[in-house]
């Protein structure tokens, strides 16, 4: 590591997160403890109902953990912060504000002057490839640049974690397989700590540095399996998707997750 | 959009202002038939079309009562927007306020509970009481009337604001403050018209029911004299002026709705 140990930015410490349903608690997340370093793509995956989306929701503090805790940089998350900036599976756009105006949204409340802020907003319009619709409502655009949107606005907010749960999971294969490859992009040319929750374990082991598999309700972690040059390929973040994804190393990973997350669907009943 | 596209448009739009209007034509005729040529109803009883728009041509240069056709006009339109503008500037910014802040919203709710039930034309006596005849008593029974709906709108529409929505405000960085006036307010925007919608309507209900019970002026008033003194044409005429004043005040407001809610799909 030449030196530059890697820094811990998120550690979860023996977390337990309950869930309320019809009035009644159901235990989500269940003694699960993680750490995140910085600049590390750490990716979800388990069944459904895992708790795999309570547990994001305590890391962005926006549920409160009835034990154990969530330290970013060593401090206790005791609620939600620009620091750590959320991507919801339903984009969570204003639908009245404009394209530029929803991606400028945060940046008015870090006190970055106007000029400065519309800079930032152009930036982030072409990293996602929105150019020309700036001045366009929500409801006027596709799924997926709905969700480009969101990406640019929390990428032009700058948070230091980046929390984005199932964002390609309302896509058709087609638009998700270009979004998986520009934030695979994105990730190289602005690289952020990200924790990224999907139901793909193709998705999962292309974008992640390291692939967590939770087990069914409650949820725990079953296995951390890292994803390198070792046991993938050299710059697989600069491949596309397709290219990737039927290497013989790919299909080996693959058949590994798979494994793990279909013996937990399988051993709870949950099909 | 072509020119040919706008031309098929226009003409489409105009073959449903034609369809409108003779379905009016046609309601005119069949009262005509009924009256005039059939003679099933004496005039007395429901007097003709022709009889109706003379006495309303006649009205508006001979005055009934103390004030010609378009001064009872005038003067309902005065009581309505006094009474529905009273009701909505105390009903929008109590119930953004109960909506937001839930011990607010504990302590008025017993109260607003047990009064929004209570018919707007029940007050009617106290409010003679209170205001005497004239105006106050009239915009009073209008503004309770107008207050309730718009009231409980707003709270729906703030109480009711998309989850997802101020969470993402939050984890942008947004204070409480800001996600009030950033994104509840404007979130609840469609309800709260919808609210000031259903506000004008039941106003111009208690208007209407207000002049019936104590009034010299209005078009309700118009309405009760067309009863007492055997001229139902005086009944019909205010009637009719009442639906176009609904019909133009609900215009307006869709009008309105359309610009303040311009991000919604259709």
């Amino acid at each position: 590591m030449d030196g530059n140990q890697p820094k811990d930015k998120i550690v979860a410490d023996h977390v337990s997160v309950e869930y309320e349903k019809d009035a009644k608690n159901f235990l989500a997340v269940d003694d699960v403890s993680m750490t995140m370093q910085e600049g590390e793509f750490v990716v979800i995956v388990g069944p459904s109902g895992c708790g795999k989306t309570t547990f994001m929701n305590t890391i962005a503090g926006l549920v409160r953990p009835i034990q154990g805790k969530v330290l970013m940089d060593g401090q206790e998350i005791t609620g939600p912060s620009a620091e750590r900036g959320v991507v919801f599976q339903q984009f969570a756009l204003f639908p009245w504000k404009t394209v530029y105006e929803n991606i400028e949204f945060g940046l008015k409340y870090r006190g970055i002057g106007k000029e400065q802020r519309a800079e930032i907003v152009q930036k982030y319009v072409q990293m996602v490839k929105l150019e020309g619709f700036e001045n366009s409502y929500p409801h006027e655009l596709s799924g997926g640049m709905k969700q480009r949107v969101a990406i640019a606005r929390v990428y032009a907010n700058r948070p230091q974690v980046l929390l984005m749960d199932e964002p390609f999971g309302a896509l058709d294969a087609q638009t998700r397989t270009i979004m998986q490859e520009d934030l695979s992009e994105m990730f190289v040319s602005e690289k952020r700590t990200v924790l990224f929750i999907t139901h793909s374990v193709e998705e999962a082991i292309y974008l992640g540095d390291r692939v967590v598999v939770m087990t069914a309700r409650p949820g725990k972690i079953k296995k951390n399996i890292h994803i390198s040059e070792e046991n993938l390929v050299p710059n697989r973040r600069q491949m596309g998707f397709d290219d990737v994804i039927n290497m013989k190393e790919f299909l080996a990973l693959k058949a590994e997750i798979w494994s793990l997350i279909k013996a937990e669907i399988l051993a709870k009943h949950i099909f | 959009m072509n020119r040919w596209g706008e031309r098929f448009f226009a003409l489409i739009y105009q073959e449903k202002i034609v369809l409108s209007l003779s379905s009016i034509l046609g309601f005119i005729l069949f009262w005509h038939m009924l009256t005039d040529v059939l003679g099933l109803f004496p005039p007395l009883f429901l007097p003709s079309p022709e009889k109706v728009f003379f006495t309303i041509y006649e009205k508006i240069t001979v005055p009934v009562g103390e004030e010609r056709l378009f001064g009872h006009v005038g003067i309902s339109v005065v009581r309505i927007l006094v009474g529905v503008g009273i009701a909505l500037g105390l009903a929008v910014p109590l119930g953004i306020l109960m909506g937001w802040y839930e011990d607010l919203d504990s302590v008025t709710s017993p109260i607003i509970e047990v009064l929004r039930p209570i018919p707007p034309i029940a007050w009617i006596p106290l409010a003679i009481l209170w205001f005497g005849i004239g105006l106050g008593s009239k915009v009073f029974i209008i503004a309770i009337g107008a207050f309730f709906p718009a009231l409980i709108n707003t709270y729906i529409g703030v109480k009711f604001v998309d989850v997802l929505l101020i969470k993402a405000a939050k984890t942008l960085g947004a204070k409480d403050k800001d996600i009030l006036w950033e994104v509840v307010l404007p979130a609840s925007v469609p309800l709260i018209v919808a609210g000031i919608r259903i506000s004008i309507g039941v106003g111009m209900m208690c208007l209407v029911a207000a002049e019936l019970v104590a009034a010299s002026s209005g078009l309700g008033y118009l309405i009760m004299l067309g009863g007492d003194d055997l001229k139902p044409e005086l009944s019909i005429m205010g009637m009719i002026l009442i639906g176009i004043l609904g019909l133009i005040a609900d215009r307006i407001i869709l009008a309105l709705e359309r610009k303040v809610i311009y991000w919604k799909k259709e």
